[in-house]
């Protein structure tokens, strides 16, 4: 009794602010020896709606005269409350007050509270900032604010290095793929606005078809979301979003301006955002953005031929009213961009002496000219969605989205075959998404839905080259339920998903035609687990098995790739590769610091790789490397981190790396192209005075590349050496009345450093990029 | 239109029941599953390939001391019925030449699928096209020596002059014949048909086909 009552008396002296509660429970404490005073209330405080976490909704407990606000993640605690019932009331602008009826009695009480929108005349406040996309319990980066308007004029690839685990896989400067935890292409899914893009995805040199000024937020979902999105979800997800559409009468424009030394490179990119006075609930968005460069220099000399044409359109309208929400989404993107001269190749031995001689034969010169070998590449996207409240817990969700991909390649050929694309693939695209979200007052939430994917790929006839991969025609239906169950700071969410794809394919080779029916069908299933240990510190645990049937290459590639100098053959006796990854965040939001770790373990089974057989094959033309298409087991694992710390208010420091290690297992060697371990840090300076919140600062990094050891038994080249970059960062924001001018000066790679990335293809022709000065202007209005 | 205009027009907007929601979402379904299923593939067409080289014919004719034909052209071919096929190799014959004598050379290529004259081509684009003669028979004391005498004066190697030694050190040897396409014509040394170095001048091979040469 004695433990009990120091008890008492330790815990009602920390609590400060409520001395005449503490010299009450001091006098009881010794009367009602039971009475135990260390109770607390821990909740968290979500939108009915989404189940997004709601930040700063007002908590007070009436009888204790005690209260709380909730964090960004929703999450309260009070502390310190006797046994006993109370009376909690929850307040957030905009939504219904819950009053709930609370009895303590021993430990810590833990709720979830999900607060419902109520329809406002007028939303007088509006909140701004960062939104998670994505509900989930698993690892999720974002770019967003300041460092999405950093990273203005870069492509997708390029942008998403920025968060750690994030690298490309690129093919010269211009084309770059995402990375992340060593999967690319056909292993990632890339969302436009919800929809899943569907282009060419399978080829190393075919960049998204994206423009990342669409986005004002990008997220990157680390874990396995097969269930969520669909098969081959399964290194991770890219969900490219817009901003939400207005729903009040609001008129916004933005308007980008970026312009690059190297390449000589310009960007414009408008955005008009509105929402109509005349009809309640009615807004819209119109988006545009158009860059030119031309050949881009590596310290000494030009790469030929390296000029990019790219034109961008997106627009959005959209009406929401209680009941009833539609949307309408269109986007274009149209990219034409030059291939280095030298990098195509006419047979092995031309191969070799480029890698021999390490860069181009020539010193090129500056031009904006865009000459054979070239890619032109559409992509168009259309999406309706529309959702409706079947009751106040139940939602009905509809989503259409149709998709045209267009891509050309022209070769260097004679004659008018120059003027034909050497390969030229219409790819259509229908995506049918059906599903019904729950979420009650309780701790359950779910999502059931049925998902279908109809594709459409056509060789269009006239190149004089028998197509890479044939025609065929793609089905794919899913059906997946998943719930979530939230009490108070822990989260636990599971869900399974069942998929049927048929792929029927149909080609001439040598007048002979050859066609293929397959089937494939899966289950795939996860689990995973969010706790808030304390408000400033997350763990989160995933595990999710994905699937991935081979893709339409892989079984029935037959042909040259000039590139690689090398004929590349497909076996259509491939099965689906299955993986099953285990993912684990560890998260820590302190006052003066932020800590991100991340560590995986990825085995996939049947993975399919690129295998070169040792063998050449000897035309007319000389000889090429055969590679073939192979399975093996493989095991991926490694980590992030990322972190950064305050050490006055004018000084901060970030750090940030990532280790991936994959290695066939059947074999024991490592695969090609995985990213070496890389390492970026730097140091900021902060001009701006006390409260100001205007941006104001300078930035110095480093880039660290390390050389990859870990390289597979073949390669036509060495691994590059390691390298170290230098970059500068100067953001100012000016405010002009109600307008915002933002200001950046950037210097990439400040000491003109020869440097080759294992992760770019281009490396076995030339150095990488050298020194530029980047000027980006935001403006809005 | 002032706005109440406006608002009669569109009974929506005075009265939001009359938005049949439920309505709106099954016709934006139906919609979609009209398109849905108006999407197939086209039937694939037999491509052909018409930039491969299926057949490469060098053709001699002996020249006499005025450089005035004499006798019957000899051909000797290189020939890959599948162009770019895998496991097929090529089939090249044994050019054979008399010691001392001296030849015109001129190559022919052909592309037997599209049965089309490449040779023609190869000429139209004269700035971007060009022979090498490489190989052990132009080594060391070479046993034969080439140049080019294309018609336009313009330095190709469709047709040459290849004259065979008198007293060769050997008999067997091999004759190495690279086209390069896309090249720098104007690279130092790329004048000369035996340049060991070609690939400094830039481009890439179209051809690159080693004949194994008997001089008797």
């Amino acid at each position: 009794m004695l433990v009990n009552n120091s008890n008492v008396y330790y815990f009602c002296i920390v609590n400060l602010k409520t001395p005449i509660l503490l010299t009450l429970i001091l006098l009881l404490g010794h009367k009602i020896q039971a009475q135990n005073c260390n109770l607390s209330i821990r909740g968290k405080i979500i939108h009915l709606e989404n189940n997004e976490p709601i930040e700063a909704a007002y908590v007070w407990v009436i009888e204790a005269e005690e209260g709380a606000v909730s964090d960004k993640n929703g999450n309260f605690t009070i502390k310190n409350l006797c046994s006993g019932t109370y009376t909690l009331t929850i307040q957030y602008l905009g939504h219904k007050e819950i009053r709930d009826t609370v009895t303590l009695e021993s430990g810590t009480f833990t709720k979830t509270y999900r607060l419902e929108e109520v329809a406002l005349g007028l939303k007088s406040v509006e909140v701004h900032g960062h939104r998670d996309a994505v509900q989930t319990t698993t690892a999720v980066s974002a770019l967003y604010g300041e460092k999405l308007l950093e990273s203005r004029g870069e492509n997708l690839g390029e942008s998403l290095k920025r968060i750690s685990g994030v690298s490309t896989f690129s093919t010269g400067n211009s084309i770059s793929k995402p990375v992340i935890h060593g999967m690319h292409s056909n292993r990632i899914m890339i969302m436009n606005n919800g929809i899943r893009l569907e282009g060419q995805q399978w080829g190393a040199e075919h960049a998204p078809e994206i423009d990342p000024f669409l986005a004002d937020e990008i997220t990157v979902v680390k874990g396995a979301e097969t269930v969520r999105y669909g098969p081959e979800a399964m290194g991770g997800v890219i969900l490219v979003n817009p901003a939400p559409l207005p729903t009040k009468k609001t008129s916004k424009t933005s308007l980008n301006l970026v312009g690059g030394t190297n390449g000589q490179m310009g960007n414009i990119n408008l955005v008009y955002v509105g929402g109509s006075h005349k009809i309640k609930g009615l807004g819209y968005r119109i988006q545009s953005s158009a860059k030119r460069s031309g050949n881009v220099k590596s310290p000494g000399y030009f790469q030929d031929n390296t000029g990019v044409s790219e034109l961008n359109l997106s627009s959005s309208l959209g009406y929401s009213s209680s009941k009833l929400g539609v949307e309408a989404y269109y986007s274009l993107f149209h990219t034409e961009l030059g291939i280095l001269n030298d990098s195509h190749t006419g047979n092995l031995s031309d191969l070799e002496n480029i890698i021999e001689n390490g860069r181009p034969f020539a010193d090129g010169e500056f031009s904006y000219e865009i000459a054979n070998p070239k890619q032109r590449v559409t992509h168009h996207l259309a999406k309706l969605k529309s959702h409706y409240h079947i009751s106040e817990s139940w939602k009905l969700n509809f989503q259409y989205g149709f998709q045209l991909n267009h891509r050309q390649e022209f070769d260097k050929r004679r004659g008018d075959l120059n003027e034909k694309a050497s390969l030229d693939l219409e790819l259509f695209t229908n995506t049918i998404d059906l599903y019904v979200n729950h979420t009650h007052k309780n701790e359950l939430s779910g999502t059931w839905g049925i998902n279908l994917i109809q594709q459409a790929n056509s060789n269009v006839p006239g190149t004089g080259v028998t197509p890479l991969i044939p025609n065929y025609d793609m089905v794919n239906t899913g059906l997946y339920a998943m719930e979530k169950y939230s009490k108070g700071p822990l989260e636990v969410e599971a869900g399974v998903r069942y998929d049927f794809r048929n792929v029927s394919t149909a080609r001439y080779i040598n007048q002979e035609l050859r066609t293929a029916d397959l089937d494939y069908q899966n289950f795939s299933a996860f689990l995973g687990g969010l706790y808030h240990i304390s408000p400033d510190l997350t763990f989160n645990s995933n595990i999710g098995s994905a699937w991935r049937p081979p893709n339409v290459n892989e079984l029935f590639s037959e042909g040259l790739h000039h590139g690689a100098a090398a004929v590349e053959i497909g076996n259509s006796d491939l099965k689906s590769e299955k993986s099953l990854k285990w993912i684990n965040e560890l998260q820590y939001d302190g006052k003066r610091t932020h800590l991100e770790l991340t560590a995986y373990l990825n085995p996939i089974s049947d993975y399919i790789f690129l295998n070169p057989t040792g063998e050449v094959f000897v035309s007319l033309r000389g000889t090429f490397n055969v590679y073939e298409y192979l399975q093996a087991n493989a095991l991926f694992y490694g980590f992030d981190f990322a972190g950064s710390y305050e050490f006055t208010d004018k000084i901060s420091a970030y750090l940030k790396g990532s280790i991936v290690q994959a290695k066939n297992r059947d074999e024991d060697n490592y695969f090609p192209f995985i990213p070496a371990n890389r390492m970026d840090w730097g140091v900021s300076y902060d001009f701006a005075k006390g409260t100001d919140s205007r941006t104001n600062k300078i930035t110095l990094s480093n880039v660290l590349v390390a050389k990859q050891n870990r390289e597979p038994d073949f390669d036509i080249a060495p691994a590059p050496p390691a390298y170290a970059l230098f970059n500068i960062s100067y953001n100012k924001q000016l405010i002009i009345g109600d307008d915002k001018l933002n200001l950046g000066l950037q210097v990439q790679n400040l000491f003109n450093t020869s440097y080759k990335d294992y992760m770019n293809r281009f490396r076995y022709f030339s150095y990488d990029m050298g020194r530029n000065v980047l000027l980006k202007i935001n403006y809005e209005f | 239109m002032n706005s109440d205009q406006f608002k009669k027009q569109l009974p929506i907007l005075n009265n939001p029941t009359m938005f049949n929601s439920r309505k709106i979402f099954l016709y934006a379904i139906l919609f979609a599953a009209f398109t849905f299923t108006a999407c197939e593939s086209d039937d694939p067409e037999p491509e052909n390939d018409g930039e491969v080289i299926t057949d490469v014919i060098l053709n001699f004719q002996e020249l006499d001391a005025s450089g005035n034909p004499v006798g019957a052209v000899s051909s000797f071919s290189a020939s890959d019925p599948q162009g770019i096929e895998v496991g097929a190799t090529p089939t090249i014959e044994t050019v054979e030449l008399t010691k001392g004598k001296t030849y015109q050379l001129n190559i022919e290529v052909r592309n037997s699928i599209e049965n089309e004259d490449i040779t023609e081509e190869i000429l139209e684009e004269a700035d971007e096209h060009q022979f090498y003669f490489l190989g052990t028979a132009f080594v060391g004391s070479p046993i034969l020596t080439y140049q080019y005498d294309d018609l336009s004066g313009e330095l190709i190697g469709v047709q040459g002059i290849l004259t065979v030694q008198q007293n060769p050190g050997f008999n067997n040897a091999n004759m190495q014949i690279i086209l390069r396409h896309d090249l720098d014509k104007n690279y130092p040394g790329a004048s000369n048909p035996n340049f060991q170095e070609y690939a400094m001048a830039g481009g890439e091979s179209d051809l690159d086909i080693t004949f194994p040469v008997v001089v008797e």
